[in-house]
């Protein structure tokens, strides 16, 4: 279960991409998502990759990392790749089993659909794995703070995101901890049947939500004595500085984006 | 001479959720400036309410609350709010930050200090509770110990006057409830802080300079550690029992024995050996 | 043996990141009926080695053997009948309740062990009795109850499996200090009388001297010390090692036994024995009753 909890966590290897403007790295993996929609053949996926990888490499994290942040999503990505497969009907046909047929261009799809979806999740988690939670806040602070212009209060939703981050794992190790508590009273998840695996699930729900409120209040009285009012001023502890390096960050994105584009569209 | 200061000055001090049930009745307290005070009472005594209502987490409902001279009520509580430093049971749940650093510097942020100010805090109060090598960890790779110093020291780092510990060591090892205790000793030695702390622990207690017993809502007693820990009746109503030290020291008095209960089982020792080979 | 432990080591398969409480080369042996304390500080491998005994984690090498089960790496063996016999209490065991009434939260690990509905509900009420709480709780909420209460109830709704072996992790933390007793002494009744296994695992080793009659101590992940509570209080330094606090009672007792010679006696350690003994001392000569009896040091 730890295992799975690789989700916002920081990695320190004190890499230069660490060391980059988190505002940076929040444009760079929106373009990254622009890109990513954008590639439909093989020599951008090939791009992709390749750019991918560079970046995962520079990271100083072992690749495997990466591979265990896709991990989670494997049955999403098969379920993309079989659909993809089974409803594009183009180029050859490969296989036929009665009135049935799978085509060349559908299997190319449903392969680089799912590439798309891997690629995706297990690079932004260089986001989360370079970046310490409170930067990336201030980051996302940053990245979200012309929205503040038209009426949007940012800062509350940045909070809302730091907390979330920061007691997805507690919550989710709690719920682990329960399970085992279950197992020794004769209900192993592990072992039971889909529908009971399904009722015990549900049972989980009145102790969690009980410790997730009862977290959640000790957490604001905590916040509140140290005098947090929200929306009231403050200043940053963080003091982010956008340095040329991060310039150049953001424009190989641009150019990944605009090389992908052109193919694409020419 | 020149009057004692008063940290608080409680006056018919009220407070209930529900008008039906009333949780504090009619409360007169004063604490003095520099002193540090216990609260104990079984579970339901109100002394939970009475820590939040001194920390201006809840209003009362009737009655007076001055800190250092000023009434706390809607419009000064901002002003009073940094005086006032809380530290509470569970070390996880009061770990705002994503690290340590940024724990120590998030209330310091709200008071809109300059960056350097604020480094210079962090980095001044870490190394007070010696957790200057941990600044830039997350609270998962914390023991609950380091995450509560972490706690004091984010509340320290606001330079409060008054520190209220709600039952802070209950969920710690024995060790590190040890050395929150010698944190807290050194604090109350420094005579910068009055520190209000609510708590089972018979050695805490017995470390403050006072003790105020609470039951049904109201102040049952407002006595001396030592006066609490001799009296049974008490220590039943707050569900307590008197530190081993303390017990000997009555067991030997019992028997004819009598013996000082000093600041430590060393010094109870030293003084049995000397009246064993007196004869 | 209830329980023994063959050279068990442990890793949690995370390699790297948050790799804790790991076992490395744990032999140990509990006997049947006893009342054992496990010390040691968070992160030794306390907490670890106590979800061996059912089942939950699984030895990466050596063998677990409780009862007549016996558990080695990799093993995928039925595991009910093991988790039936040994009941398992986790920290802050309120925090795990789900049922909307004590009853069928008492009743859930017996439905599950397929014991019929008439006898299960028997057997919450007998488990309630026996944590000194009464018939009236069964209809109630457990949310709605006094902390110490719901922690009571946590307990006993693993005793209505009847286990013979009840293993707990920190029962008392955070429970107010007559509370704390109130439970010791239940555990102790259930071990006395019902002829339970009962196995704690603390950091507070002082309120539980009076009930245990054999420590381990536990540090890194291995077994530091395995023995009675007077060889615990004469190899004291084993505790300081764990990084343990020392009890005063036991700091006491060793600072007077070195000054007076009184090594090879059995330790006093209540606040009435040692008065008792230094009354006893001051009224007589100081001679130490068992010289050269034989006992020596055990450990």
């Amino acid at each position: 279960m730890r295992d799975k909890l690789l989700f916002g966590r920081c990695i320190d290897t004190g890499s230069p991409i660490h060391r980059l403007d988190p505002r940076a790295k929040i444009t760079g993996m929106i373009l990254y998502l622009i890109a990513i929609i954008a590639v439909g053949s093989w020599p951008m996926l090939l791009v992709t990759v390749v750019f991918s990888i560079v970046y995962m490499l520079a990271t100083r994290i072992p690749l495997k990392y990466f591979v265990k942040a896709a991990k989670p999503l494997w049955v999403l990505m098969v379920f993309i790749f079989v659909v993809q497969s089974l409803t594009v009907e183009s180029g050859e046909v490969v296989l036929q089993i009665g009135g049935w047929a799978l085509y060349a261009g559908g299997l190319k799809s449903g392969f680089i659909a799912a590439a798309r979806m891997a690629l995706l999740v297990s690079f932004t988690a260089i986001l989360t794995f370079t970046t310490t939670p409170g930067l990336l806040n201030q980051g996302l602070d940053g990245v979200l703070k012309p929205l503040q212009k038209i009426g949007i209060k940012t800062q509350r939703l940045t909070l809302m995101m730091s907390i979330a981050l920061r007691f997805i794992p507690t919550i989710l190790d709690e719920t682990h901890k329960i399970l085992k508590a279950q197992a020794a009273r004769g209900a192993d998840i592990k072992e039971l049947p889909w529908k009971e695996k399904g009722k015990l699930l549900l049972s989980l729900l009145v102790p969690v939500t009980v410790s997730a409120f009862r977290r959640a209040e000790e957490l604001v009285l905590s916040m509140e004595s140290r005098g947090y009012i929200v929306g009231a001023p403050r200043s940053e502890y963080h003091l982010l500085t956008w340095q040329t390096k991060d310039t150049w960050f953001v424009l190989s994105y641009v150019l990944l984006v605009a090389v992908v584009l052109t193919y694409r569209f020419i | 001479m020149k009057d004692t200061v008063l940290a608080y000055e409680l006056q018919q001090v009220s407070f209930a959720y529900h008008p039906q049930q009333q949780i504090l009745d009619n409360i007169n307290l004063r604490i003095t400036a520099g002193s540090w005070v216990t609260l104990v009472g079984a579970n339901g005594s109100g002394k939970s309410t009475l820590a939040k209502l001194l920390g201006g987490l809840l209003a009362a409902n009737a009655g007076k609350i001055y800190v250092e001279g000023t009434e706390m009520n809607q419009e000064s509580i901002t002003h009073l709010r940094p005086r006032i430093g809380m530290v509470f049971q569970n070390p996880d749940n009061q770990f705002i930050g994503a690290t340590v650093e940024e724990d120590i510097a998030f209330g310091l942020e709200g008071r809109c200090l300059p960056r350097d100010e604020m480094v210079e805090r962090v980095k001044r109060y870490a190394d007070k509770l010696e957790i200057g090598h941990l600044l830039s960890k997350h609270p998962a790779e914390l023991s609950g110990g380091q995450k509560q110093r972490v706690a004091v020291a984010a509340t320290l780092a606001m330079e409060p006057g008054i520190v209220i510990f709600d039952e802070a060591s209950s969920m710690l090892d024995e060790k590190a409830r040890g050395e929150l205790q010698l944190i807290m000793r050194e604090m109350s030695e420094s005579g910068g802080y009055t520190i209000i702390s609510i708590t089972h622990d018979a050695e805490e207690i017995l470390a403050s300079d006072r003790a105020i017993v609470l039951k049904d809502g109201g102040v049952a007693a407002d006595v001396s550690p030592l006066e609490l820990f001799r009296n049974q009746e008490l220590l039943s109503s707050c569900r307590l029992i008197a530190p081993f030290r303390v017990r000997l020291i009555q067991e030997l008095s019992s028997r004819g024995i009598e013996l000082d209960p000093g600041q430590d089982i060393e010094e109870v020792s030293e003084q049995l050996c000397r009246y064993i080979s007196s004869k | 043996m209830s329980v023994h432990f063959e050279q068990v080591s442990f890793a949690y398969d995370d390699r790297s990141l948050w790799r804790h409480g790991a076992l490395a080369d744990v032999s140990l042996s509990i006997t049947p009926g006893s009342f054992v304390g496990i010390a040691g500080i968070t992160g030794s491998g306390k907490s670890t080695l106590l979800q061996h005994l059912n089942g939950i984690l699984k030895p990466t090498a050596g063998r677990v053997k409780v009862l007549d089960f016996t558990i080695g790496a990799g093993d995928k063996g039925p595991l009910r009948e093991l988790r039936r016999r040994v009941g398992l209490v986790f920290q802050f065991p309120e925090q795990q309740l789900f049922e909307d009434t004590v009853e069928k939260d008492l009743c859930f690990g017996p439905l599950n062990f397929g014991v019929p509905l008439e006898e299960a509900k028997d057997r919450a009420s007998r488990a309630l009795e026996m944590l000194g709480l009464d018939d009236s709780f069964l209809p109630r909420n457990p949310f709605h109850l006094s902390g110490g209460q719901m922690r009571k109830v946590a307990i006993a709704s693993i005793l209505t499996m009847e286990p013979d072996i009840i293993a707990l992790d920190e029962p008392t933390a955070t429970l107010d200090p007559q509370s704390r007793a109130e439970l010791l002494q239940l555990l102790s009744r259930l071990q006395r009388e019902e002829g339970k296994t009962v196995i704690v695992v603390t950091h507070r080793i002082e309120e539980m001297l009076p009930y245990a009659e054999s420590w381990i101590v536990m540090k890194d992940g291995t077994p530091i010390f395995q023995g009675t509570p007077a060889e615990l209080v004469r190899e004291e330094r084993h505790l300081s090692e764990a990084g343990l606090a020392l009890p005063e009672c036991i700091r006491l007792w060793n600072q007077l036994a070195i000054k007076l010679g009184l090594e090879q006696e059995e330790p006093c350690l209540s606040a009435e024995a040692i008065a008792e003994r230094v009354a006893a001392l001051y009224e007589h000569e100081v001679h130490p009753p068992t010289w050269g009896g034989g006992a020596g040091d055990a450990g």
